[in-house]
């Protein structure tokens, strides 16, 4: 197909302002699925990504538009993830295009990560075409985010197209846009292979299926390729486009988007932001640098169950098909029993893991308190890398501790700038600056819109951090952060101990100032969270050998069924076969039964 | 023989058991189903007791209950020296109808007192008051009846440890032959529960009903009665013969809406629907059955060791020792079990934490449930 005739594009925003719905619409005003065959936000395929409204894998469908010139035009729209967590797909998803609808939310107006997508797509050179979504809801502010998009971004209001995706209103114009505004691919198909991956999947019948923008060149069908960043080669056993279930082609060509099955059995050898050229007299250089997320976020995941461990070690295995940043290696914890050392990309995607290993796995977990990785420097200038506190060296032969720092960006009404700013400053933060977004008329109660930008270290965020900014903002802030790097710090690892036993799980690198306030604070929590037990437990926290904090659970006294009420004989054992289930769920922990909930209401301590 | 009697003059507040209000005009039918009941069921087996429950029993008349207990004598060989128990509200029986009863043959007495304070009677939604409870039990004497027990429930909201030795000395005064103390129970749904989810009463402290339930210990003890099983005490030779059944996991039958039997390795119950019961006579056939399940040997040996540990001889440790040396041998470490004769036996503490005992000693495989 002429080039010129083909437009790729994808769609970028905050979350929950409508990427999804307006991908829907168009799918539909295409004519790619007929309006009964949607089911509600096609793109997202997992049934978690719908629920918490987020798209984690990007996803490519390819639509033929008849536009008012007369020329029928074939679009390629990715979608990709909307979460900072999941930045360098994004950033490779945007690569594979020329341009992009910056969709904001008429409601809510310019967001943490409007603004972060918004750079992404700049650096990376995509014509932006802004949209202001959701202008049928009565709470709109259509005039109001112009002006911002106008004083952030510099796009005069007739350059903005007002829309529904929901109702479909003003999407039709959105396509002429598109077809006028996006540039056409400029690849050269006489020159050899190059195609960018932006995602890939694992097919139990195919092996992995990699998702790529073809920039030059061609593949047909049976081609012998290499990747040229891991160095990876492979068979192009079949080429095809999404439509968007995956339909078989003769060939993509220069400026096509669409998948090549590999074949391949581990995700790990065909990573996202590799360049595709053929084996023999290949490119010469890589479309993009090819440098794979690492993890930033480390936590022990163990089943309740020790006997469900083997299960846990399949259920990892498989997500990790899926999820090729997602590490994963066996430990084991006096405590916990085995389990896996697991990095993630940001607090979302460990939530995300979890979630699912839970539910499409059925398994009972438990997830210890996140802790960044910390480079140590130990007597004899030794350097360890620690991403469990458990391993944290003794203090006295520590000479040196690094953490890693994060620059964040919170877009915030006005009247929450002190709260917010007194708990980024109580959370390590240091202040950078902040910009005051579009012009303040007067009359919103919540005052003008704000962004703050703060450095921080990225262990504050990992507990409550996100839930505080919500909640002293009544919702309306939003959250973008970026890894700056890594800066000397002081601390030291708290420790917490029931009935005597020290639980690795609740183990935490805090500074010392703030050790004697989470250690009562983790102390009471879990008084009030553990049932009583049939003896005396004692809860401590401590720092090295001193204790900080200490409580006792004074022992269960009553449990006692009395009436058996007409020879029900069996609903009695019923009862007792339920508080039996119950305990089956809990974690022994020196002799004390602890609900798995504990756990997780300890990991909010923060 | 268990007979239940789901009617009720006024449902208490704290009652989630199976018991109609506003529907005595029902009995009459519901006496005809009973007795064709026990009929379909005659098996022609020995009947060493037979316990009328409720709901309220007391509602039906001394002829109603005289057609039921005739019936059984027809179809059942019922022995001449049986324990044949009423349970009664105060407030719903006279002399009249206690001497009637006793002519036919029912020996016990079983009062729902539940408390001898006013306002924990108010609370709990009790028809009736402490003057009328003890007057309930000063009628049954000169009727003939002369083993009559008190129900009394504990761990009430607001209740004092002095409330309660208040309630208990009462209840010591009356001189009954058998108690039966029972923690109460607060089951979702009733007026009580909403009462404390809405605050309007306070909640319900555990430690003070274990307080509670001790000091009923010591004050039975020094008046003589034997602390038999968890809930029931007795004077000796009174500890209620039909409960021991349950207890000592033996055969029953049960006849009436909701009523459970054990019979033959199986354990069923009725519909706990007083309209279907009902219905299911008119056609001509037996109630549904909401519970049917056959008892493996081995789910049968465990509820023989928890029915038998509410005891207190508690259960012959040959049997125990076998199978849950480990169990044993923890709960023996934790003071809620000890070694008495060639016996195992729950301690003061197990008593009190008895379910924390019982759940460990069941079986992995579970009884076939339908």
């Amino acid at each position: 197909m002429d080039q010129s005739l083909i437009r790729n594009f994808c769609i970028i925003a905050h979350i929950d302002h409508g990427k999804s719905t307006l991908a829907d619409r168009l799918i539909e005003l295409t004519g790619v699925l007929r309006h009964e065959e949607m089911s509600e936000q096609v793109l997202d395929n997992l049934v978690l990504e719908r629920e918490r409204g987020i798209t984690i894998k990007a996803k490519a469908v390819r639509m033929n538009y008849p536009a008012k010139d007369g020329k029928t035009y074939r679009l390629n729209l990715i979608d990709t993830p909307g979460h900072v967590d999941f930045s360098y797909e994004v950033s490779r998803t945007l690569a594979a295009c020329e341009g992009a609808i910056l969709v904001v939310d008429a409601t809510q107006g310019i967001q943490a990560q409007t603004l972060a997508n918004y750079y992404l797509a700049m650096e990376n050179n995509l014509e932006i075409i802004p949209v202001i979504n959701k202008i049928d809801l009565p709470a709109s502010e259509p005039d109001r985010v112009l002006e911002e998009i106008d004083s952030v971004f510099g796009y005069k209001p007739e350059d903005v197209l007002l829309i529904s995706a929901k109702t479909g209103q003003g999407v039709p114009p959105l396509l002429e846009e598109i077809i006028r505004r996006v540039p056409a691919p400029k690849g050269d198909r006489a020159r050899p292979l190059r195609a960018l991956i932006f995602d890939s999947h694992y097919d139990d019948y195919k092996g992995v299926i990699a998702y790529l923008r073809v920039m030059d060149g061609g593949i047909v069908k049976g081609d012998a390729l290499r990747l040229m960043g891991q160095g990876t080669e492979l068979e192009a056993l079949e080429v095809g486009y999404f439509t968007p279930g995956p339909i078989p082609a003769a060939e993509l060509a220069a400026g096509d988007v669409g998948y090549i099955a590999t074949g391949l059995k581990n995700i790990g050898d065909c990573r996202v932001g590799d360049t595709v050229t053929s084996l023999k007299d290949g490119a010469a250089a890589p479309l993009v640098s090819y440098v794979p997320p690492k993890p930033m976020v480390f936590a022990g995941i163990y089943s309740t169950q020790g006997e469900e461990y083997s299960d846990l070690r399949e259920a990892i295995e498989k997500l990790r098909l899926n999820d090729a940043s997602l590490t994963y290696e066996p430990e084991s914890s006096p405590v916990l029993g085995h389990g896996f050392r697991c990095g993630f990309l940001g607090l979302l995607h460990m939530d995300i893991v979890r979630e699912r290993l839970e539910r499409e796995f059925q398994l009972s977990l438990i997830v210890t308190v996140p802790a960044v990785r910390f480079i140590v420097t130990v007597a004899g200038d030794r350097q360890v890398t620690v991403v469990n506190p458990t391993d944290f060296p003794p203090p006295t032969t520590i000479l040196r501790i690094e953490e890693p720092w994060v620059k964040i960006s919170i877009i915030t009404p006005s009247v929450f700038i002190g709260g917010l700013m007194d708990f980024v400053i109580a959370a390590g933060g240091i202040y950078r600056r902040t910009e005051y977004l579009g012009q303040y008329r007067g009359g919103s109660e919540l005052g003008q819109r704000v962004l703050l930008e703060y450095e921080v270290p990225l262990r504050s965020m990992l507990t409550m951090f996100y839930d505080n900014l919500k909640s002293r903002s009544r919702g309306y802030a939003s959250l973008d952060y970026e890894l700056i790097g890594y800066r000397e710090a002081r601390l030291v690892k708290l420790d917490v101990m029931i009935n005597n036993v020290t639980v690795d799980a609740f183990s935490r690198i805090i500074p010392p100032e703030q050790a004697h306030e989470v250690g009562k604070a983790v102390v009471d929590k879990l008084k009030e969270t553990i049932p009583r037990q049939l003896f005396k437990v004692p809860i401590q926290a401590a720092v090295g050998s001193r204790v900080i904090a200490r409580s006792d659970i004074s022992a269960m006294r009553k449990d006692v069924l009395a009436k058996c009420y007409g020879g029900d004989i069996t609903r009695k054992r019923k009862l007792l076969e339920k508080q039996r289930e119950g305990k089956k769920k809990m974690k022994s922990i020196g002799r004390v039964e602890v609900p798995k909930e504990v756990f997780l209401e300890v990991l909010k301590i923060g | 023989m268990y007979v239940h009697v789901p009617f009720c003059r006024r449902k208490c507040r704290y009652c989630s058991f199976v018991s109609y209000e506003g529907r005595t005009v029902a009995i009459p039918a519901y006496v005809n189903a009973l007795k064709t009941e026990i009929e379909k069921c005659a098996g022609g087996e020995r009947v060493g007791s037979i316990y009328f429950g409720g709901g309220t029993p007391s509602l039906l008349t001394s002829d109603q209950i005289r057609e039921i207990l005739a019936t059984v004598r027809a179809y059942f060989s019922v022995s001449p020296a049986a324990e044949i128990s009423i349970e009664a509200n105060p407030g719903t029986v006279d002399e009249t109808f206690l001497s009637g009863i006793r002519k036919l043959g029912v020996n016990r007495l079983s009062l729902g007192v539940q408390s001898l304070n006013n306002n924990e009677l108010k609370m709990l939604g009790r028809i009736h008051s402490a003057a009328q409870a003890e007057e309930a039990l000063s009628l049954a004497r000169p009727s003939g009846i002369n083993n009559v027990n008190l129900d009394l429930i504990y761990g009430l909201p607001g209740q004092s440890l002095e409330d309660w030795r208040d309630t208990l000395e009462k209840a010591l005064a009356m001189a009954p032959e058998h108690l039966s103390l029972y923690a109460l129970s607060l089951e979702p749904g009733t007026l009580l529960w909403q009462d404390i989810e809405r605050k309007r009463v306070p909640a319900i402290d555990p430690d003070l009903a274990a307080d509670q339930y001790e000091l009923a210990e010591d004050l039975l003890a020094a008046g003589g009665y034997r602390h038999y099983e968890i809930s029931n005490w007795a004077r000796p030779g009174f500890e209620c013969r039909h409960n021991l059944v349950y207890w000592q996991n033996k055969p029953y039958l049960g006849v009436g809406v909701a009523a459970h039997s054990s019979r033959d390795g199986r354990r069923y119950a009725n519909t706990s629907n007083l309209d279907d019961y009902l219905a299911a006579f008119y056609r001509g056939v037996l109630p549904e059955k909401v519970l049917e399940e056959t008892i493996s040997p081995g789910l049968r040996l465990a509820e023989t060791v928890i029915l038998g540990l509410r005891l207190d001889e508690g259960v012959a440790a040959a049997d125990l020792i076998d199978r849950h040396r480990e169990t044993v041998d923890e709960m023996t470490g934790l003071g809620l079990m000890e070694y008495s004769g060639g016996n195992i036996k729950l301690t003061r503490r197990g008593r009190l934490l008895s379910n924390e005992v019982f759940w460990r000693f069941l079986p992995e495989e579970q009884g076939a449930v339908k």
